[in-house]
């Protein structure tokens, strides 16, 4: 690599002003809260103990709160945790034929998310047969959104 | 194979933009730091007839104006201005930009008497021909883009300016210029009522990285396609309609075909046909797709029976070493051998477009026939 592209050329521009990680943030009107959170979260409980678990995924992969803070995300997350590893895995399929394209894309954010922390690892088994069921009806497509997409959940 | 209409190889290198002129016996390619020029005729090799070698980094981009001016730009943050003289040369004039980094994309106006340049500076430079000073001034656009501009469109009422990027929005600004411009040029615009220089008519967000940009402007719509693998396709209306790549790649071209036809191309070699019916947009056909033959490998293993035995098993495991890198023929390969840069249209009858040309990362240019 040639040395003038590792000058720094921002010290030279003092108007430049620097990106910042912030820069790239989604824009957000404002951040959702748990507390705005917790009906969505009672819901899916409900749908779970009733065995309705259709309306449930149906329900989180609609609209996620990719606005909340982090803290928050994650309490929603183990909910829909549950909702994940209590689908028999016959029915997987079933549900996953019924989602939209903006839906599979949540799905599998949250399927990734699962993978990445402890708790999910746990039942990794049963996120990774959802996994595959959801590429089987998909493609890559939805990977390939994950993969670029600066909306996290 | 029926898509193509004709393909050539030109350099050895990439090749990241070209185009062609108004008549199409001109065309116009980015190669290292120069710019080819060759004469075109007929299916015939294009031959070389200048190189324009001002610039000294990768030069990125080209264009040629509706009066033959070809525009390069390149990454040592400059833009030259190639003006055509009766004897087949071309005399630079180089347009000073004002950004501290590289120049990514350009793009002539219809009219042909502005330009616009696209940079990592975070910078739109609309550049202009100043009479009284005999120079090409530059305005910039600044706020709000927050990353690299990988893509510009003029719409043909050379007013509005889409652009897209890595902070993935595409937006739609106004490039009025005063003396340039004219109010009646915007007259009736579905976009808004006021163009003063600059202004943020649209922006969607969309996260990923925007590759490409085109209007459609006989009917106000904007097409981008993006780092996700999807093509997007809007309004002034803001609403989005998306459709994914089959094979999942992202794209880094597209093309209006017509109204309700899209061509787009990228990552996977070869160009997807999209078009608009009853139940929104779709992939209606894939061009030049690889073929796969149920293949044999080239090379035999020979004797690869199950011996059982300890010493064949090494045997085997250095005969597959020794294969290693070797091409298998179990894919017959698509026209272009890399990723596809760029996507123009060639010729066009009735506002149907009915041959395309492209460049890619192998070099080549492919005349695909729709």
């Amino acid at each position: 690599m040639e040395d003038w592209r590792r000058i720094d050329i921002d010290a030279y521009d003092p108007e430049s002003g620097r990106l910042t990680a912030d820069d790239l943030k989604p824009p957000y009107s404002h951040t959702v809260s748990l507390q705005e959170l917790q009906p969505t979260i009672q819901q899916l409980r409900s749908y779970t103990s009733s065995g309705d678990f259709a309306a449930a995924v149906e329900l989180f992969t609609t609209d996620p709160p990719y606005n909340a803070d982090e803290q928050a995300k994650s309490q929603y997350f183990s909910g829909i945790l549950e909702v994940l590893t209590q689908v028999r895995q016959v029915d997987i399929a079933n549900i996953v034929k019924r989602l939209d394209r903006k839906q599979q894309d949540a799905l599998i954010k949250y399927l990734y998310k699962g993978m990445s922390i402890p708790e999910g690892q746990k039942h990794g088994g049963i996120l990774l047969a959802w996994f595959e069921k959801l590429t089987q009806v998909a493609g890559v497509n939805p990977i390939v959104h994950y993969l670029s997409d600066r909306r996290t959940v | 194979m029926s898509d193509i209409a004709a393909q050539f190889k030109l350099v050895k290198g990439s090749i990241y933009s070209h185009c062609f002129n108004q008549d199409r016996s001109l065309l116009a390619i980015t190669y290292d730091t120069d710019c080819y020029v060759y004469k075109v005729s007929a299916a015939k090799q294009p031959q070389l007839v200048a190189v324009l070698p001002d610039h000294d980094k990768t030069v990125t981009a080209v264009d040629i104006s509706v009066h033959g001016r070809i525009v390069t730009c390149s990454q040592d943050r400059n833009a030259i201005v190639w003006e055509p003289l009766s004897n087949g040369t071309y005399k630079p004039t180089l347009v000073l930009l004002r950004i501290n980094r590289a120049a990514t994309c350009v793009s002539w106006a219809s009219s042909g008497y502005k330009f616009a340049v696209g940079s990592s500076a975070r910078i739109i430079a609309v550049c202009y021909y100043e009479q009284e000073n005999d120079w090409w001034v530059s305005k910039h656009i600044k706020k709000p883009i927050k990353s690299t501009i990988n893509a510009l469109s003029w719409h043909s009422n050379c007013v509005l300016l889409a652009c897209g990027g890595t902070d993935g929005y595409a937006r739609v600004f106004s490039g009025f210029i005063k003396g340039l411009d004219t109010k009646e040029q915007v007259a009736g615009s579905p976009w808004g009522e006021k163009f003063p220089f600059g202004s943020l008519v649209r922006e969607w967000y969309q996260g990923a990285w925007i590759h490409d940009i085109k209007w459609r402007s006989s009917i106000d719509k904007v097409a981008f396609v993006t780092h996700d693998g999807s093509l997007n396709i809007t309004d002034y209306t803001d609403d989005i309609k998306s459709v994914d790549n089959p094979e999942g790649l992202p794209f880094i071209t597209l093309c209006w075909i017509n109204d309700h036809e899209i061509l787009a191309a990228g990552f996977s070699n070869h160009p997807v046909l999209y078009s608009e019916g009853s139940r929104g947009w779709e992939v209606s056909k894939i061009l030049d797709s690889p073929v796969k033959s149920a293949g044999k490998l080239v090379a035999s293993t020979g004797d690869d029976e199950e011996e059982g035995a300890f010493g064949m098993s090494a045997l085997r495991k250095f005969k597959e070493l020794d294969l290693k890198g070797k091409v298998s023929q179990q894919e017959e390969k698509s026209t272009h051998v890399n990723s596809i840069t760029e996507l123009a249209a060639y010729k066009e009858s009735n506002n149907n477009v009915t041959q395309v040309s492209s460049v890619g990362l192998d070099g080549k240019l492919v005349i695909y026939k729709l």
